[in-house]
């Protein structure tokens, strides 16, 4: 056989075992859960989501959320209504996402089971606005999954979200946000 | 006298009958789907389809409505409140995702993969998916299962 071929083979054969190796590195969920609390003078606002995705690469440290805006659940009809026509505009803006990184990736044995601080930073795109954002985290390594847990606030007025005058005494501009997400190895 | 105490009356029953309204507006809860007809009836397959093929008029025509999606079971997810089910081509990493309403929560002990069922619920968009590893969703949640 040709030389030629043969290290093509070999080499072909290598990506072939190697690829879905790789491709274990990346942590995933399509049920990832956040949640947001605003709390003003009379007025608590307060919602959840449960079909965040999310995605980690272990190797670099990249992280990302995606959130459909009309996805989060209020118990007040009346408030959802106005969270979406009136807040942040979910028919222009249908989605909020979150690109960035695990600054201190490394301190992270995603192969050994264990609790781990995580500092992350990145950029979060809602009602058509990009901020930097920083959050300091959790991450639960347990059975292969990781278990990533997150609180921070963020100032509505960072992302363009104007309060009416009307109601401005009663709410809160600082929202807490609290990330909870369980993430699967992706397989391919 | 008696002409202004009508007058009075009136007003006190008009602000009255504001407040009424104003409080229940107020605390009106998100209404539960097993009631409400949907807007949609559609094959799980050919809606993730519309929306690949094109987001845009698939969002202006879908969003804010109710969808009756038909599909075959792909995964049923437990998880907070009453879990989710995804409905698709089981080969295809693309879905349709159903959060479910914590009404249904009953019912889907029965509900196995692979069998054909119809899910209505609120259409909260589209995901797409930008890696190529993960695939597209369609999403719905306050979902419920149609007999």
């Amino acid at each position: 056989m040709n030389q030629r071929i043969r290290k093509g083979i070999i080499a072909f054969s290598f990506l072939l075992v190697t690829a879905p190796l790789l491709a274990q590195d990346k942590y995933f969920t399509k049920s990832g859960s956040i949640g947001f609390v605003s709390k003003g003078n009379i007025e608590t606002i307060q919602a959840n989501h449960r079909s965040v995705t999310c995605v980690l690469d272990s190797r670099t440290g990249a992280l990302q959320f995606a959130v459909l805006m009309k996805g989060f659940e209020f118990k007040k009809a009346l408030m959802q209504e106005h969270f979406n026509e009136n807040y942040v505009e979910s028919d222009k803006y249908p989605k909020a996402e979150f690109r960035g990184q695990v600054v201190n990736n490394s301190d992270i044995a995603y192969t050994k089971d264990g609790e781990y601080k995580a500092h992350v930073k990145g950029k979060l795109t809602l009602h058509g606005q990009t901020k930097d954002v920083e959050a300091d985290g959790k991450i639960n390594v347990k059975n292969g999954k990781l278990v990533a847990n997150s609180v921070f606030t963020i100032l509505m007025s960072d992302y363009n979200i104007s309060i009416p005058n009307l109601v401005k005494e009663n709410m809160s501009n600082t929202v807490t946000i609290t990330v909870n997400c369980t993430l699967d190895p992706l397989k391919s | 006298m008696s002409k202004k105490r009508i007058i009075i009356g009136g007003i006190v029953v008009v602000i009255l009958a504001l407040a009424t309204y104003g409080w229940y507006q107020y605390n009106r809860t998100v209404k539960g789907l097993h009631d409400v007809r949907a807007d949609y009836s559609v094959n799980a397959t050919a809606l993730i389809n519309e929306f690949i093929s094109n987001e845009d008029s698939a969002n202006k025509k879908y969003l804010n409505r109710i969808l009756a999606v038909k599909g075959v079971i792909k995964n049923i997810e437990s998880g907070e409140g009453a879990g989710t089910i995804v409905l698709g081509d089981s080969t295809d990493l693309s879905g349709v995702r159903c959060v479910l309403d914590s009404s249904a929560h009953s019912k889907t002990a029965s509900l196995q993969r692979g069998a054909l069922i119809t899910i209505k619920g609120a259409i909260t968009g589209f995901s797409k998916d930008e890696t190529g590893l993960l695939g597209s969703d369609v999403q719905l949640n306050r979902c419920v299962i149609s007999e």
